[in-house]
């Protein structure tokens, strides 16, 4: 699923209480996966909350809620912040950066990311792949296509690093994309 | 002035008082993908080092 998809999506208790809703989903800088999220209230008036919810909390990520067992799953954002932070991490935004492959060429940049939850419950979210908007290298500029990512993958700063095999493996709908990064990663292992 | 006049006037700026408040509260609570997170969340900046 896209995060997008996830942004604004409400925390709800399995006592039924609505909490809290996505603001930003925490991406973990080693692993590519799923750290946590952070939270804005409910409400039109609501700001930014200053609890976050760590992945280790969410009992399920529903179609239509991020189910949680009570209010004490929450936590500080700056310790769920923390958790998935690197040393010297430089942080930042995802969506708008360039991604780049290991031989330098710019693929596009990012308009969305792509993650899968491993299990109903208790499974690991990883990250998978982006929605990049192309550019001129992969033939249709402006198009907006799913690229895969390795298993485990750095992303810091400015620039998102891929490995250069994998405009190969492009998928243009979230239907074939899996497909797409099982061959991607399989590729990957057997080169390595 | 009629007091028509001055009743525009204050519907106009109450709408636009109303509608900065509501921008700011949707920036506010737009979100974003935080990779390695640095410190505080600062989700706003594209693509950016915070």
């Amino acid at each position: 699923m896209r995060t997008s998809e996830i942004n604004k999506r409400p925390v709800v208790t399995m006592a039924g209480e609505d909490v809290a809703q996505i603001r930003d989903v925490i991406y973990s800088a080693g692993g590519g996966a799923v750290g946590g999220f952070t939270l804005s209230g409910r409400g039109l008036l609501a700001g930014p909350m200053k609890q976050a919810l760590a992945w280790t909390s969410v009992a399920a990520l529903g179609a239509d809620a991020v189910m949680i067992r009570d209010e004490d799953a929450l936590e500080p954002t700056q310790s769920v912040l923390d958790a998935s932070a690197s040393a010297g991490g430089s942080g930042g935004n995802v969506l708008g950066s360039q991604v780049l492959t290991d031989s330098g060429v710019d693929l596009g940049t990012v308009a969305d990311v792509v993650i899968e939850v491993a299990g109903m419950t208790g499974g690991q979210c990883d990250v998978v792949g982006y929605e990049i908007e192309a550019s001129e290298a992969l033939g249709t500029k402006g198009t907006k296509l799913l690229i895969p990512l390795p298993d485990t993958l750095a992303a810091s700063g400015e620039h998102l690093m891929v490995p250069a095999s994998a405009k190969d493996f492009v998928a243009q709908d979230l239907a074939g994309f899996g497909a797409s990064i099982d061959a991607f990663r399989a590729q990957l292992r057997e080169t390595t | 002035m009629q007091w028509w006049s001055w009743l525009i006037v204050v519907v106009v700026v109450i709408a636009l008082i109303a509608g900065g408040v509501l921008a700011v509260q949707a920036r506010r609570r737009r979100g974003g993908v935080i990779v390695d997170p640095a410190g505080p969340a600062k989700t706003h900046r594209r693509g950016g080092r915070p």
